[in-house]
């Protein structure tokens, strides 16, 4: 399937109106990708338990299309949710590495966006974004429930912008989550 | 082949139940040895997330580590802030009111259903019971809805300060808390209909992982995992904090110190704590919710005190040492879940790779607070 | 049991530990005179119903922690000017006796009494080496790996005495006072 999405581009180039088919197959693509976004359960610290409670009763994560899988050969994003430690960075890298494209990040709490309270501790990466490319960043700690799901809204908009075109990697996964012009 | 007394060659193979895993409560990782389906050793590893609070206390404000506090046991953090004002207004010799008193107990008590409506929940999930986690979560987010009414936060409140509690709380919310408490009653009865009794459930764990008490105590174990063995130690009636001696409540002991009884512990303390908020509210004391002796930057004189609460974890104390400065000189946790943990090395070994879940979930470990 | 009951008993079969100086308050702190007392008196300590090792721990007295062992950034947030946010940092206090012990101490409670007792045992500094008290309870395996990850307190006789939460990158004690840290791969 992605061979054939790869190969696309350049098939309908010759065609009368080929740029039109390509925009209409990105739309229902993106469509598909968006709207059943699996998870990778990476839950770490304190965020994980705001994690699980937006796929509880009350907020119900499953509405949006949204499925813990534990596997991460089957998950699309990666949710970081909590402190990770430099004994964990390493692990962290594998599995992001495990899961096929296309995959995006979000980082969940302030210890993941760049160290939060651990700020000065000797054994805290300060910050996801260090190791893997991070797609959305969210707030807060820990940030609630909803913000999360805010979250993936905007992931789904901006997966909504992705185009056959440009290939399969967002900005970040090319330049660096750093990179604030990407 | 030829000989009929050929004894079929075996080999051991090791497996990484991996710091990711859905079961592992947190990033934990046990290299387990097995042979068929028995295992045959099993190491523990810890340390993935690490974070050194203890260092970072010694450059922190005695009010900035109240913030610290809360990451330990993260699922229920109102003892951990509770633990540590307490061994710090040992420190400094701050007497709290009787109102601040009476709002910590309940505070902490609506913690413990909290945390054990969380740990019923996922103790199910790794079993393999999806519904109940749906059921206990619908509770405890109303548990949650009360915290956030009165101190704004969901999960790290930082509401039990130094000296006192940082707000007060209002008729409305006692109210609130009083209705609560009644609708909450009928559905312990239905949560024992969903798992207690359920054959599968206890043909899961009544057998497995039994500690005896001689052992229990000589691992150090606390919390439901020493009552489950049937040891009488319950903080609150052998050290009592914030005037613990004034409310009736049992402690609930198990009989065999089989997993389901350190998960009946834990169902039934859901009850006593419910008799606990219900009596603290009827006796609420009027006067002010926090003391007056507390300065903006303490400064205790030099001296070491030791607190130690019932988290819902287990026995959580800690050890202050000052040297007049305004950071505590050495902050030492003894942390119930790090010290509950160590068992499994011994444990583990003889029994089958389907029951270390089952063992593992019974110990009910938060992993914030193994690693500190 | 009250403290002095306590103290009595242990007064009676061991003459040579006496009070600690700084008593943690409201409990019974005693002070162990040489570190071949450890073993005999944790021995006779759990024969007399205190069954139960709480805690295993020690407190490096060298000084102020040395802001070396914090990754401190100077200016963290570029959008803010230089100065506005302080940070704490450690400090001498004047009129404190530091000196470069490390103090272990020892947590040993009893179900049936319902009584604490605190045992300390002062060591200088460099090669801090005593005996492990894995053999006598089994509470202590853990708590002497911390102990020796963290502040560089060897126990011998521990059956496996390795790092238990820093990673293996480490280098050094992380809770010792001069500890400095040294840069890793993930570090910027």
């Amino acid at each position: 399937m992605a061979m054939i999405l790869e190969k696309l581009p350049g098939l309908t180039k010759g065609l009368p109106g080929g740029e039109l088919l390509l925009t209409t197959s990105d739309y229902f693509i993106d469509l598909g990708r968006k709207q059943s976004m699996w998870p990778m359960t990476f839950g770490l610290a304190c965020c994980a338990i705001e994690m699980m409670a937006s796929y509880a009763s009350r907020l119900d994560f499953d509405r949006m299309g949204v499925i813990p899988r534990a596997s991460p050969r089957q998950a699309d994003v990666m949710i970081v949710a909590g402190t990770v430690c430099k004994k964990m960075a390493e692990p962290i890298l594998e599995i992001y590495h495990q899961m096929p494209e296309p995959r995006f990040v979000i980082s969940m709490g302030s210890c993941a966006n760049c160290g939060g309270p651990y700020y000065d501790s000797y054994s805290v990466l300060k910050g996801v974004d260090r190791i893997v490319p991070v797609d959305i960043y969210i707030a807060g700690c820990p940030p609630r429930p909803e913000a999360l799901q805010y979250a993936v809204v905007k992931l789904q908009e901006k997966i909504a912008k992705m185009s056959l075109k440009k290939g399969l990697a967002t900005p970040q996964q090319e330049k660096g989550s750093r990179d604030i012009n990407a | 082949m030829s000989n009929a007394t050929q004894e079929l060659k075996t080999d051991q193979l090791f497996i990484n139940l991996g710091p990711q895993h859905p079961s592992t409560h947190g990033v934990l990782r046990i290299g387990l040895t097995i042979e068929g389906e028995v295992i045959v050793k099993a190491i523990p590893d810890i340390g993935y997330l690490h974070r050194g609070t203890e260092k970072l206390a010694e450059v922190r404000n005695y009010h900035h580590c109240v913030v610290l506090t809360d990451r330990w046991d993260y699922v229920s953090a109102m003892p951990n802030n509770l633990v540590f004002c307490l061994a710090a207004e040992k420190l400094m010799g701050v007497k709290t009111t009787p109102r601040a008193d009476a709002l910590r107990v309940i505070m902490c008590e609506m913690n413990r259903v909290a945390s054990h409506l969380l740990f019923f929940g996922t103790y199910g999930i790794d079993l393999g019971a999806y519904t109940p986690f749906l059921y206990a979560f619908r509770e405890r987010e109303m548990v949650l809805d009360l915290f956030e009414m009165i101190c704004g936060a969901r999960l790290t409140y930082n509401y039990i300060r130094l000296g006192g509690v940082m707000v007060d709380a209002g008729p409305d919310w006692l109210k609130r808390t009083t209705e609560f408490v009644e609708y909450f009653k009928p559905r312990l009865d239905e949560y024992d209909t969903l798992l207690t009794y359920n054959p599968i459930f206890m043909a899961r764990t009544k057998e497995v992982g039994i500690v005896t008490a001689a052992e229990a105590v000589d691992w150090a174990l606390s919390g439901p995992n020493l009552r489950g063995s049937g040891v009488d130690h319950d903080v609150r009636k052998s050290d009592p904090y914030s005037g613990y001696e004034n409310y009736d409540f049992d402690v609930p002991l198990g009989k065999t110190g089989s997993c389901w009884d350190r998960y009946f512990c834990r169902v039934q303390e859901m009850r006593q704590s419910i008799r606990i908020i219900e009596q603290a509210i009827a006796k609420l004391p009027e006067g002010p919710f926090m003391a007056s002796g507390v300065a903006k930057i303490p400064k205790p004189a030099p001296g070491e005190a030791y607190a130690h609460v019932e988290g819902s974890r287990g026995d959580l104390g800690i050890y202050l040492a000052s040297d007049g400065g305004i950071s505590p000189y050495r902050m030492h946790v003894h942390a119930p879940s790090f010290i509950n943990l160590a068992m499994l090395q011994e444990k583990l070994v003889g029994m089958k790779v389907s029951d270390v879940i089952a063992l593992l979930g019974s110990i009910d470990i938060v992993l914030g607070e193994v690693d500190r | 049991m009250t403290n002095d009951e306590i103290f009595a008993k242990i007064s009676a079969k061991f003459p040579k530990v006496e009070k600690a100086a700084v008593q943690v308050k409201d409990y019974l702190t005693v002070r162990l005179a040489a570190k071949a007392d450890l073993v005999p008196f944790a021995q006779w300590l759990k024969d007399n119903a205190f069954d139960m090792l709480e805690t295993v721990t020690a407190t490096d007295h060298l000084g102020p922690v040395d802001m070396k062992g914090y990754i401190r950034q100077q200016n963290f947030n570029p959008f803010l000017p230089d100065g506005a946010t302080p940070q704490i940092e450690a400090v001498a206090v004047a009129g404190y006796a530091y000196r470069p012990v490390m103090d272990l101490l020892y947590v040993f409670y009893s179900v049936k009494d319902r009584a604490r007792v605190f045992v300390r045992l002062e060591q200088p500094r460099e090669n801090v080496s005593v005996a492990s008290l894995t053999p006598l309870f089994k509470s202590a395996d853990w708590q002497e790996r911390e102990t020796f990850d963290l502040l560089g307190v060897r126990f011998e006789g521990h059956p496996n005495l390795i790092k238990i939460l820093t990673p293996d990158f480490t280098v050094g004690h992380p809770l010792r006072k001069d500890y400095a840290h040294i840069k890793d791969r993930f570090d910027e």
